[in-house]
């Protein structure tokens, strides 16, 4: 039958399936593909528009001489620590949920209740409660306990770390609920023979529970990676401007001040790039994670 | 058979692509409920229908000014009645969004017809600068423009280049009930720097805040620096000169704002959690009663009197004395206003409704609506009948002052001024490491803005 189609169908068939793709196609060179070409062109050039003229390296040579610039980096790289803390607590949440404690079901619900809460809603509840004359401080000081009342948010010293609480506060939900998803799949059979073999709690989770969701911690910890540099713009705006001081400056801050309050749109544009590049590294490898995943999930 | 249907869906899905990506409509303002106008102010036009005019203004400042919004509102109103084929949208932009929407707008070379803007440096940069707005002398007689108060705020290469609202200044305000409690003369406030100090001790000594303020979200760092560091200049053209390279930022002239700052610190005269709240609660916390004094600003004295129930616990001075400079005498105060976009098809009908808001009926409505002064020296100063309001007019009128926040690079505002101030309420640096800081930022600037060095150096002459 093949033999009997003429050759321009055979060759329109070859292409059809663009034909089909290219809607899409176009629509993403629009929305993704030329603002992150321009982004580029705007990182190498003085000036935009008519009065554009290129610069070369040069806005980057400046970004790396920038104190403002390297200490958003350093604190983006101290909220880092946020990514083991919310894996552990994530996990053990998850094992006790799984454990099907009394009440798991609400408990759970409960947990991933933050996760939903729109960050600008979090950010302003909690810096009211992080003032120095807020409800954190007013509760601590009426338990005796007044010595702990500090400037959380007003310190140069305690502000990043109390970011990084409510960070931590808002986003481990999401660990908790993909950990124990993947534990709900895991063959109960492992654990009836640990068990069996003699097993303490301790033993059980560290040899059959963990590694069975490597995986899946992996794949949190990309993610989690990927909002700590680039996706707390909404906790510092809203929670601290960037202060006390710019001690809680982030780069995301830096390229919104840069481009929009000081109209350096050279500069910003070349700190989105490098953005661009380090979480695009990122998602590279969260995909190789995931891939991996489903790897496992197929066998399993 | 079967190819042509699947041909005509990709058609389609390409077609509605396409449509999906086509410009945009342009924004339709959220159009403000304008009253019915009671009273024709001119008779309409007669003869040939006149071309159909819509303007469009992107405004702010019912946030600084309550009542602006009616105001403006009636002012349209009646403008419309007046002049039947000229119609208005009127869009009130949020504080962070005023500028960002502004720049969006003149990149892409639509938007507003009327722009509201906030003077001094942000103006001169975003819109004088990258050549956004059009230049007033043309469209405005030059009788009319001598009428309208801190003109050289929009002035630049000899040229007008907006036109001025209303005042906004900025008292050292204070609760004469307070201070009567701390056994100070509330008819004879502090006069000078150590009258001040004093006055913060016998305030706590009753358990009173001294002085309440917010340094989190920043503002407040760049009002301190505008009404306390002025009183070793002569003229705001110091601190242009200085930011295009003419003296440093670490001279004493400009360091000792830093060591004064300092000092009330040290002396115990603000609200200890000034670096954990907002401008607007250290600001509630005088409305409150909780604190005897506030650098505030003479447009919400109205809202104060309202929210603390009677304009007896109103008090305003001039900042206290430390320094012998020509502005140390000064009230500051800036005009905010209007400027007319370089793209609009309708400059000439653009500032004839500017030139309207200047009239006397409109000047007067506008005092009534909101307390505030305008911009104009023909405002009936018999008008204002309440004496704070009066004092308000009169160092507005006879010794005003520049803001100098609006004579400093954004980023100096930003990273210096404002930053600064809250690393000295952390207890991070000290006077001396925040004046090198500033010059810092400054050298930075100048690095990264070679172009604005330029005009700065033509304004400072």
């Amino acid at each position: 039958m093949l033999l009997s189609q003429p050759v321009d169908t055979m060759q329109y068939r070859k292409f059809e399936p663009w034909l089909y793709l290219s809607p899409a196609l176009i629509a993403l060179a629009l929305i993704y593909g030329y603002p992150v070409a321009r982004l580029l062109v705007l990182s190498l050039q003085r000036g935009s528009g008519s009065g554009a003229s290129f610069a070369g390296i040069s806005n980057y040579q400046q970004l790396f001489k920038d104190y403002l610039f390297l200490g958003a980096i350093r604190h983006n790289l101290t909220l880092l620590i946020c990514v083991p803390i919310m894996i552990v607590i994530a996990l053990i949440l998850a094992v006790f949920l799984f454990d099907r404690i009394r009440g798991w079901r609400f408990y759970r619900s409960t947990l991933f209740l933050p996760y939903l809460l729109p960050i600008t809603v979090v950010g302003l509840v909690f810096s009211y409660v992080f003032q120095l004359s807020g409800v954190l401080n007013d509760f601590l000081k009426l338990i005796g306990l007044g010595a702990l009342a500090l400037d959380w948010l007003g310190s140069t010293k305690l502000a990043l770390p109390t970011l990084m609480f409510v960070i931590i506060w808002k986003e481990v939900g999401f660990g908790i609920v993909l950990f124990l998803a993947r534990l709900m799949s895991v063959d109960e059979e492992l654990f009836d023979a640990a068990k069996i073999d003699g097993a303490n709690w301790w033993q059980l989770h560290w040899h059959i529970t963990v590694p069975q969701l490597s995986t899946v911690i992996e794949f949190f910890a990309v993610i989690s990676v990927i909002t700590m540099l680039s996706w707390v713009f909404n906790y510092v705006f809203v929670m601290t401007g960037g202060g006390p001081g710019n001690a809680t400056m982030v780069t995301e801050l830096y390229v919104y001040l840069e481009g929009f309050e000081w109209n350096q749109m050279n500069i910003a544009s070349s700190v989105s790039v490098l953005l661009l590049f380090v979480t695009g590294g990122f998602i590279f490898l969260e995909l190789r994670v995931r891939e991996r995943l489903g790897a496992v999930e197929a066998v399993g | 058979m079967k190819d042509i249907p699947r041909l005509l869906a990709v058609v389609v899905a390409t077609g509605l692509v396409i449509a999906a990506c086509a410009p945009a409509a342009p924004p339709t303002a959220v159009a403000t409920q304008a009253p019915a106008a009671t009273v024709a102010t001119s008779p309409a036009a007669t003869g040939k229908p006149a071309e159909q005019v819509k303007l469009v203004i992107w405004w702010w400042g019912e946030q600084e000014a309550p009542g602006a919004q009616k105001w403006l509102d009636e002012t349209v109103a009646k403008y419309t009645q007046a002049h039947p084929n000229i119609t208005f949208d009127t869009v009130l932009q949020s504080t962070d969004n005023l500028e960002l929407a502004f720049q969006a707008a003149a990149a892409a070379k639509q938007g507003p017809d009327i722009q509201y803007f906030w003077a001094g440096m942000g103006f001169l940069q975003n819109a004088v600068w990258s050549g956004a707005v059009k230049p007033v002398d043309d469209l405005i007689p030059a009788g009319e423009r001598a009428h309208y108060i801190n003109n050289y705020e929009r002035t630049f290469d000899g040229k007008l280049w907006g036109v001025n609202w209303y005042l906004s200044g900025n008292p050292l305000v204070y609760n004469p009930e307070l201070f009567k409690k701390a056994g100070l003369d509330p008819s004879n406030p502090p006069k000078t720097w150590d009258e001040l100090k004093a006055a913060c001790g016998k305030l706590n000594a009753v358990g009173v805040i001294p002085i309440s303020g917010g340094l989190k979200d920043g503002w407040f760092g760049g009002w301190l620096f505008s009404m306390i560091a002025r009183q070793n200049y002569d003229s705001e053209k110091e601190l242009v000169a200085a930011s295009a390279g003419a003296a440093k930022f670490t001279d004493p002239k400009y360091a000792e704002y830093w060591s004064r700052l300092n000092e009330l610190k040290e002396a115990g005269c603000w609200n200890k959690d000034i670096n954990s709240v907002d401008y607007q609660q250290g600001q509630d916390l005088f409305t409150q009663g909780k604190s005897a004094m506030l650098f505030g600003n003479d447009t919400f004295l109205k809202g104060f009197a309202d929210t603390m129930g009677s304009w007896d616990k109103i008090g305003l001075m001039l900042v206290p004395k430390y320094g012998s400079g020509k502005l140390a005498d000064t009230y500051t105060v800036t005009g905010q206003g209007w400027g007319i976009t370089s793209w609009t098809k309708y400059p000439q009908e653009a500032a004839d409704f500017l030139v309207y808001m200047h009239t006397p009926e409109r000047l007067a409505a506008w005092f009534t609506d909101t307390g505030v002064a305008p911009a104009d020296d023909r405002m009936d100063p018999s008008l204002i009948s309440q004496p704070q309001l009066k004092q308000v007019y009169k160092w507005e009128t006879t010794v005003p002052g520049p803001n100098l926040e609006n004579w400093i690079p954004g980023i100096v505002d930003h990273d210096a001024m404002m930053t600064g101030a809250q690393l000295l309420f952390s207890g991070d640096n000290t006077p001396a490491q925040l004046a090198q800081m500033t010059e810092d930022v400054v050298v930075k600037w100048r690095d990264q803005n070679p172009d604005a060095v330029k005009n700065f150096v033509i304004l400072a002459k």
